[in-house]
């Protein structure tokens, strides 16, 4: 009984051990970002792949490229501040808090400024002006102005109008239309929507004036209805009391305005329109607001790319070469898949198994709190724990790197289904058969060591394995914390070259290469074992 | 060898053993009868520390057994010395036959496996089953299984074997071949306590037999003396009912 738990309580501390040696590599914040990018070179700016063109998109000529006028913006910003552009991969509705848990330095992809979000960030003067531009179908002659939305829908019903979900335009929609003649149907995706008007799931669609340019093109079916409405400012945000670097961003915009470089980021994407001449006047004005070098300082006039290059930043693949360019990709990000579950799940395993020792043969003090973590973490999701360390922590000063996050995240959650599935597997076990370990004169450590774990490992075979697969499908919860596996690659790679069918065909592909496989090994391990005396 | 002095053991409140004094000697056959009921495994339970009691004493050569939590050394000790051979054999499926036999020599005696692999054949000769000794129990008939446990109480030698109902969960002629075997261990003057239904067991193999009935020792003595003339009016109405033979 003391030996057991002598042992439980070694092996807790090795695993207690590996978790502390994760958090040593966490790095700590410093006082001053500015003071950090100068002295490292580096400027660490957060955005989403996945929101796709124009912002920020893998080249489709090569998908480890990217492309995009934020990534064109961020390589400028940088070289104003003395440094080099580094990118950090997040989910969209993440950005913020990557700042705010210092894992970025910098937000900047598409966020609109707000009144809330400059209360609890640092925001920039804005970069780029947007609208939202309403989208139909060229042959639907229902709608050809906004009014026409205000009238019911001849077929009777409600007019479907797609929007990007938690977006301004659901307001808008609403402000414009009136929620009597429409109904708002929110999207993950911005071509999502122009793809459901265009084969008419859907009337109309609202979209950001620089996604329906650029887009525009991919959806020859649709054309602009009406004028843009309800203007407003991309802004880059950063973290609370960074005064000095927001000054040097705000600094280094109005330079890029004077100088002609935004206009030419954005032409070169296709998105400069009559709003963002309104940016001259921004830069006009800078020096009203304290930026008063940067608006009297010489500058260069840039030169605008000529209209030609501006057609068409990349080619569109088609068909085998699409393997051929994107396989390479999803493959590397199928590797981190892989890597996530075989990490993960042995150390899920491990943690589960002493749970349910501890539960079932230790002393009774440690039975409530054991109880208690596998019910809090059974019970909460996976996402929010990820959440957690990779956001939270950082606030007390933990600041765990996103791949051990992961792992650990994926380890800790699994653990509480482990150690349920292992506790009812030991359970099974007859009672006879630890008296018989007993009166043979083990002691009961010895006895669980070798009579009762080894039977129950037998029995919990299945249910392992299938907690395996949940898990090694899990993995995709991960890339809220940065990570890209296969599922967030998917996500990026189709809606950046719009070829859906083929990145999901390829991606089921990949995820059965690696599946299948497992569920043979775990048949042949169970057929084995099984032929040599499992429970009868 | 064992002594045993006012056994009291409660499940809650009822009492199962109601203050039992009874002595094993070196070598001796003790075999425990009576009705279902009585107490008989309990006491053989007790005595192997298997389960806790709330009063008097279990001695066992120099280890004694307490009332309530035992120290595990203690408990420990008392089994090195105290085999046992349960009515459901509770071999260990995962491994053969001669794993049975070798686990607990090796695992709680820290002994080498080649060092007890040749007492454990000669175990498994013993009880007829050396050509069994890679079978693994699922494959093995109820009386072989009992059989490789007996050997495998044997190969940790211990100075004493307790068998609780050996042969109830067995069909005639396999509880004779197990019977045989035990049979065979009290000639070779192995000390033991054995729990039977078998009233021929108990009048010919036996030294002493002890009849429990309601929790407690009713009557002991030679197998003469309690057959052919019983004391009690317990013994003799359960003689009645179970026959003699």
């Amino acid at each position: 009984m003391n030996s057991l738990l002598r042992a439980w309580t070694r092996a807790l501390a090795v695993c207690a051990g590996i978790g502390a040696a994760w958090l040593v590599l966490a790095l700590p914040a410093s006082a001053n970002d500015l003071d950090d990018i100068r002295a490292n070179k580096k400027l660490v700016w957060a955005a989403d792949q996945e929101g796709g063109g124009p912002f920020i998109y893998p080249s489709d000529d090569d998908p480890d490229v990217l492309l995009g006028f934020e990534v064109d913006m961020a390589e400028k910003l940088a070289q104003y501040l003395g440094a080099e552009d580094v990118f950090a991969q997040g989910a969209w509705d993440t950005l913020l808090d990557l700042v705010q848990a210092d894992k970025a330095q910098i937000a900047l992809n598409g966020y609109e400024w707000s009144a809330e979000r400059a209360d609890k960030f640092e925001a920039s003067i804005p970069y780029y002006v947007y609208a939202l531009q309403l989208m139909a179908r060229k042959d639907d002659a229902r709608i050809a102005a906004w009014d026409d939305l205000k009238k019911p829908k001849p077929e009777g019903g409600k007019w479907q109008v797609g929007v990007l979900g938690g977006s301004a335009s659901e307001e808008v929609v609403a402000e414009h239309c009136g929620e009597t003649t429409c109904e708002v149907i929110p999207y993950d995706g911005n071509t999502d929507a122009m793809r459901d008007v265009e084969i008419e799931r859907l009337d109309a669609t609202l979209q950001d004036t620089p996604i329906a340019a650029f887009y525009g093109k991919d959806f020859p079916a649709l054309h602009y209805v009406d004028k843009p409405v309800a203007p407003g400012y991309y802004s880059i945000f950063v973290k609370k009391g960074e005064t000095e670097l927001i000054r040097q961003l705000n600094e280094a915009i109005v330079l890029m305005i004077r100088s002609g470089d935004l206009e030419r980021i954005y032409r070169k994407y296709g998105i400069w329109d009559e709003l963002n001449e309104q940016l001259l006047e921004f830069a006009e004005n800078a020096k009203y607001w304290g930026y008063l070098k940067a608006s009297m300082a010489e500058v260069e006039k840039v030169e605008m790319p000529d209209e030609a290059a501006v057609a068409d930043v990349s080619t569109r693949k088609e068909g085998w070469e699409i393997v051929t360019t994107y396989l390479p990709t999803l493959v590397q990000a199928a590797g981190m898949t892989i890597l996530l579950s075989v990490v993960s799940f042995p150390l899920a395993i491990g943690i589960g198994v002493l749970v349910a020792l501890g539960r079932l043969y230790g002393p009774g003090w440690l039975r409530a709190p054991l109880t208690a973590y596998v019910e809090f973490l059974r019970g909460t999701p996976l996402m929010l724990q990820l959440y957690f360390i990779f956001f939270v922590l950082p606030e007390v000063g933990i600041n765990v790197p996103a791949l051990a996050t992961a792992i650990l995240g994926l380890a800790i959650n699994y653990s509480a289904y482990e150690s349920e599935i292992y506790r009812a597997g030991l359970q099974a076990i007859p009672p006879g058969q630890m008296e018989a370990a007993l009166s043979l004169g083990l002691t009961r450590a010895q006895a669980i060591r070798t009579v009762v774990l080894p039977q129950a490992f037998r029995i919990v075979i299945p249910p392992v394995v299938n907690d395996f697969i949940a898990l090694f499908k899990d993995t995709s919860v991960c890339s809220v914390i940065t990570v890209i596996e296969l599922t967030k690659q998917f996500s990026i790679l189709s809606k950046s070259t719009l070829a859906i069918l083929e990145m999901m065909g390829l991606t089921a592909l990949l995820y059965l290469a690696m599946s299948y496989p497992l569920s043979l090994a775990a048949r042949y391990v169970e057929k084995r074992l099984g032929n040599t005396g499992a429970i009868a | 060898m064992i002594v045993v002095e006012g056994l009291v053991k409660r499940h809650g409140s009822n009492e199962v053993l109601k203050g039992i004094s009874l002595t094993v000697a070196q070598g001796e056959v003790a075999a425990i009868i009576g009705p279902s009921g009585g107490g008989k495994s309990t006491f053989l339970r007790c005595i192997n520390g298997l389960e806790p009691f709330q009063g008097g004493s279990v001695r066992v050569g120099p280890h004694t057994l307490a009332p309530g939590t035992v120290a595990p050394a203690t408990l420990q000790a008392v089994r090195r010395q105290v085999g046992f051979v349960f009515q459901q054999f509770n071999l260990f499926p995962h491994l053969s036959v001669l794993d049975n036999l070798l686990l607990a020599p090796t695992v709680a005696l820290g002994e080498a496996r080649d060092a007890v692999l040749p007492r454990a054949l000669a175990l498994l000769d013993r009880v007829g089953l050396a050509a069994k000794r890679d079978a693994f129990p699922r494959d093995l008939s109820g009386g072989q299984q009992q059989r490789v446990a007996i050997a495998r109480t044997l190969v940790m030698e211990p100075a004493c074997v307790l068998f609780d109902e050996p042969t109830s969960a067995l069909d005639p002629v396999m509880a004779s071949e197990v019977m045989s075997v035990i049979t065979d261990l009290a000639k070779g003057r192995q000390t033991m306590v054995v729990v039977t239904h078998s009233m021929h067991f108990a009048r010919t193999v036996a030294d002493h037999v002890h009849v429990f009935a309601g929790g407690y020792d009713v009557e002991h003595g030679p197998p003469s003396a309690v057959f052919d003339a019983p004391q009690h009016e317990v013994t003799r109405s359960f003689f009645e009912k179970a026959g003699k033979d």
